[in-house]
């Protein structure tokens, strides 16, 4: 039915799955492919069909890995009792790549969200709570985005979090960093006023 | 054929999807014009177009274009005029919020408006994000809705023999007449759950009453629950289906 021949349109037609791409992306770069080296197209399937093989979930903190467990939660020097929760794991690779955090994380895969039908049983959260005494949780760091879905997620957490006496913090919210005051809504500069820090020398 | 001009209206965000590389799909409802479905565009990188106010359940006044026939309209900018925070501090109240959310969806789908819904789901918003544990909200709401979307369960007479109902005595709800139906003429059962006379009177005035006129309203657990019942019962054989949040209500 299309105007290239079969194998190319075939090829358009799988690019076209992927998010983001359009039909017109995705004939743009098959005819990419199609002529460039025979390498790149060699190197490119190798590499699709290796990332499905090789990539799965640390069965601990179910961040992605080719290592189970992965490499943060076989580092001891990181088990220090802190454990900073994030959804999902371009989130956790964020934070990691400020190095400022030590601990080690968990990932939930998502958010409470009951309009797409996510509940607490679709994230990894009994898989959270099965962690807390073997490792010896301390304190748990709710980092999951300041969206709605993220905050009522932090919010379900803390609750159903209370009673194992930890240490339960949030991440700040407030004003982006670059950010202009006058700009801000009424919530920012809320969560901003009521989380604000004292300077000391 | 000229383009619209834009619009600045109260919204009432319902949905917000990531979109490309830094837009958002958003829905919304307007009081004028009911639900919507608009792109935001740059709404991820911009801190002054958009600032936080294009997320669920909150209520914004966007300015935006409206659409040609079937496309989205294009939303210029925003700003938040209440962002319902108790909704995001307690999920049993972000749960409520979206199961009247998904209902309202479903009963007034794009083209389909109406602004008594737009004000009820406004009122309902704000009375759950302020005191989320009243579980009368969402009943409240869903009996309302229900009844301007034009399902409102008929309380006035048996709907088999058309004798008046007087208040005085147990009635059974008849499912497939949307109705009550007096003790002789159908017996109950639990798909034809009976009523107290208290209950019918209390869902009555659910359904034609705003939520400020609803203020004082007591009802025992009982009636409480009786009244849920059907609802959920009308619900699910009027709209001939199950609500995704319906299940995370309780
Ligand atoms: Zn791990
Ligand atoms: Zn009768």
């Amino acid at each position: 039915m299309g105007i290239y021949p079969p194998p190319l349109e075939k090829l358009i037609e799988q690019f076209s799955r992927l998010p983001g791409i359009g039909q017109k992306s995705a004939a743009r770069i098959a005819l990419y492919v199609l002529k460039s080296d025979r390498e790149l197209a060699e190197n490119l399937a190798s590499a699709l069909v290796e990332v499905k093989d090789q990539i799965r979930l640390c069965s601990v903190c179910f961040n992605l890995t080719d290592n189970d467990p992965c490499s943060i939660c076989r580092d001891q020097s990181r088990a220090n009792g802190v454990l900073c929760i994030v959804e999902g794991p371009g989130e956790l690779l964020a934070i990691e790549e400020s190095g400022v955090f030590k601990g080690r994380y968990h990932v939930l895969h998502g958010v409470l969200s009951p309009l797409e039908g996510i509940g607490p049983e679709d994230l990894k959260i009994s898989e959270l709570f099965q962690r807390i005494e073997p490792e010896g949780i301390k304190e748990i760091i709710l980092a999951t985005n300041p969206t709605a879905e993220g905050e009522a997620t932090a919010s379900f957490l803390a609750k159903s979090l209370a009673e194992k006496g930890l240490k339960i913090t949030r991440i700040a919210l407030g004003i982006p960093m670059g950010g202009d005051l006058k700009y801000m809504d009424s919530l920012t500069l809320q969560h901003a006023l009521k989380s604000r820090i004292p300077l000391q020398s | 054929m000229s383009r619209p001009d834009p619009i600045i209206s109260p919204a009432i965000i319902t949905r917000v999807k990531e979109f490309g590389e830094s837009d958002l799909l958003v829905t919304f409802f307007t009081r004028e014009s009911g639900l919507q479905k608009g792109v935001a565009k740059g709404a991820r990188r911009s801190l002054k177009r958009f600032v936080n106010c294009l997320d669920a359940f909150c209520l914004a006044s966007l300015e935006y274009t409206p659409k040609k026939q079937r496309d989205l309209c294009f939303i210029h900018s925003g700003k938040l005029l209440e962002a319902h925070q108790g909704l995001r501090s307690e999920y049993g109240s972000f749960s409520r919020a979206s199961f009247i959310v998904e209902l309202a969806e479903t009963l007034f789908p794009p083209g389909v408006s109406d602004p008594r819904v737009f004000d009820l789901l406004k009122d309902s918003l704000k009375a759950l994000s302020d005191e989320g544990g009243n579980i009368l909200i969402p009943i409240t709401f869903e009996a309302r809705a229900m009844a301007i979307g034009g399902y409102r369960i008929n309380l006035e007479k048996c709907c088999i023999c058309g004798r008046a109902y007087k208040g005085e005595g147990r009635a059974v709800f008849v499912r497939e007449k949307g109705g009550i139906s007096c003790l002789g003429c159908r017996q109950e059962s639990a798909l034809s759950p009976g009523m107290e006379p208290e209950s019918i009177r209390a869902l009555r005035q659910m359904q034609d009453n705003d939520l400020g006129q609803l203020k004082g309203l007591d009802l025992s657990g009982g009636c409480l629950k009786e009244i849920k019942n059907v609802l959920k019962l009308h619900r699910e054989y009027r709209l001939e289906k199950r609500l995704k949040t319906a299940k995370f209500l309780d």
